[in-house]
């Protein structure tokens, strides 16, 4: 079943001028955090069969580093940050001041400083979505999470499988000093999200 | 993409989200669970298996993508296996997944849902489950090995195992 709101090009299209607005948010807050190091973009909008999803945005069977933060209620979500173990382990020390740490389990100051990193992430990005559809968004507090990263992504289109056999899916990608670093923000909305960002777009077009 | 697909021997297939897959020995058939559940049929005697990755419990009359519901996969696996000229009598099943992924506090638990619905299913078509590794808030890879049948599950951080 598809969803004749937005499941057009053009809705898309303009579905990605609203994202792309609230991930500049985003980056400021993230170059603010990082002191200027790390800055993130819009990678693509895109509405994918739920069987093609995890190869169309290459995440199978890697294991990655994560933080998940969800937006409960019907206009709602999921926001998953990924990293592979490298980027993550660069991004804490980097915010800790430290050295990278060659422990094989993450210890809890890198942890928090990962999910700090997503929390900022989520309440910029948020807060701008929330100013743009006049809705107030307000993320969970952000999950830790070390597993194969379609199994995490499974369980965040898990509202949107309810009722589509296809999903859409926000992708940001980052950069440091202009090199692009293996590290995304999913943005997985509801389907009353989903319609809630199309009618807002309808009315502004 | 078709729901269904048949592998050729010596290929590994992967099997997303909804899909169902069908092989002969030595095909081996693979898929990365979540809340979701892999639900593997094998025929011993003729070597051959089927995986389906099911994402949800009940397909409520939704039926465009078979292998995504615990109620509309198994039929249509069994149906797959009918047109390639397997019987049911001598099918055995193993089941993997049905995570609690974020926390038993986290949205939209649908793992426990799932396993209950696969099980309910199995014994209602009498197909004996001859190993199960469910639950847990760990995804799983999981692969079936159509020459013999194991189901090879590994957990995120830790060792392999064989059912």
């Amino acid at each position: 079943m598809r969803n004749p709101t937005i499941s057009r090009q053009h809705d898309l299209e303009v579905l990605r001028q609203l994202l792309a607005s609230a991930t500049h948010d985003a980056s400021a807050a993230m170059c603010r955090w990082t002191d200027g190091l790390i800055t993130l973009s819009l990678d693509e909008v895109r509405e994918i069969p739920l069987e093609m999803v995890c190869g169309e945005l290459c995440i199978d069977d890697d294991l990655l580093t994560m933080v998940v933060l969800s937006l409960e209620g019907e206009l709602g979500g999921e926001m998953i940050l990924t990293f592979d173990e490298e980027n993550g382990r660069q991004l804490a020390a980097s915010l800790l001041g430290r050295e990278v740490n060659e422990d094989s389990e993450w210890n809890e100051l890198e942890k928090s400083a990962l999910t700090e990193t997503g929390n900022i992430l989520a309440c910029a990005y948020m807060n701008a979505v929330t100013r743009l559809i006049d809705h107030e968004l307000v993320p969970s507090a952000p999950y830790f999470v070390q597993d194969f990263g379609a199994s995490v992504l499974q369980q965040a289109l898990m509202a949107q499988a309810l009722t589509h056999d296809t999903v859409l899916i926000c992708r940001t990608k980052f950069h440091r000093e202009g090199e692009q670093l293996n590290w995304h923000v999913l943005f997985v909305p509801t389907d009353g999200l989903r319609h809630r960002m199309g009618q807002t777009l309808h009315a502004n077009v | 993409m078709t729901s269904c697909t048949t592998t050729q021997p010596s290929q590994k297939q992967n099997v997303g989200m909804g899909q169902i897959a069908v092989a002969k020995a030595p095909g081996l058939l693979s898929s990365v669970l979540g809340s979701c559940v892999g639900l593997a049929l094998y025929h011993p005697r003729l070597k051959t298996g089927a995986l389906a990755h099911i994402v949800l419990p009940t397909a409520c009359g939704r039926g465009a993508l078979p292998g995504k519901f615990a109620d509309t996969a198994l039929p249509h696996m069994l149906a797959e296996f009918s047109k390639i000229g397997i019987p049911r009598e001598g099918l055995v099943a193993k089941i993997a997944g049905g995570a609690c992924m974020f926390g038993v506090s986290g949205p939209l638990q649908i793992g426990d849902n799932n396993i209950e619905a696969v099980q309910n299913i199995l014994a209602q078509e009498n197909i004996r489950i001859l190993a199960r590794d469910v639950g847990g808030q760990k995804g799983r890879r999981v692969t079936l090995d159509c020459s013999t049948g194991e189901l090879l599950v590994e957990i995120a951080g830790t060792s392999k195992k064989k059912l």
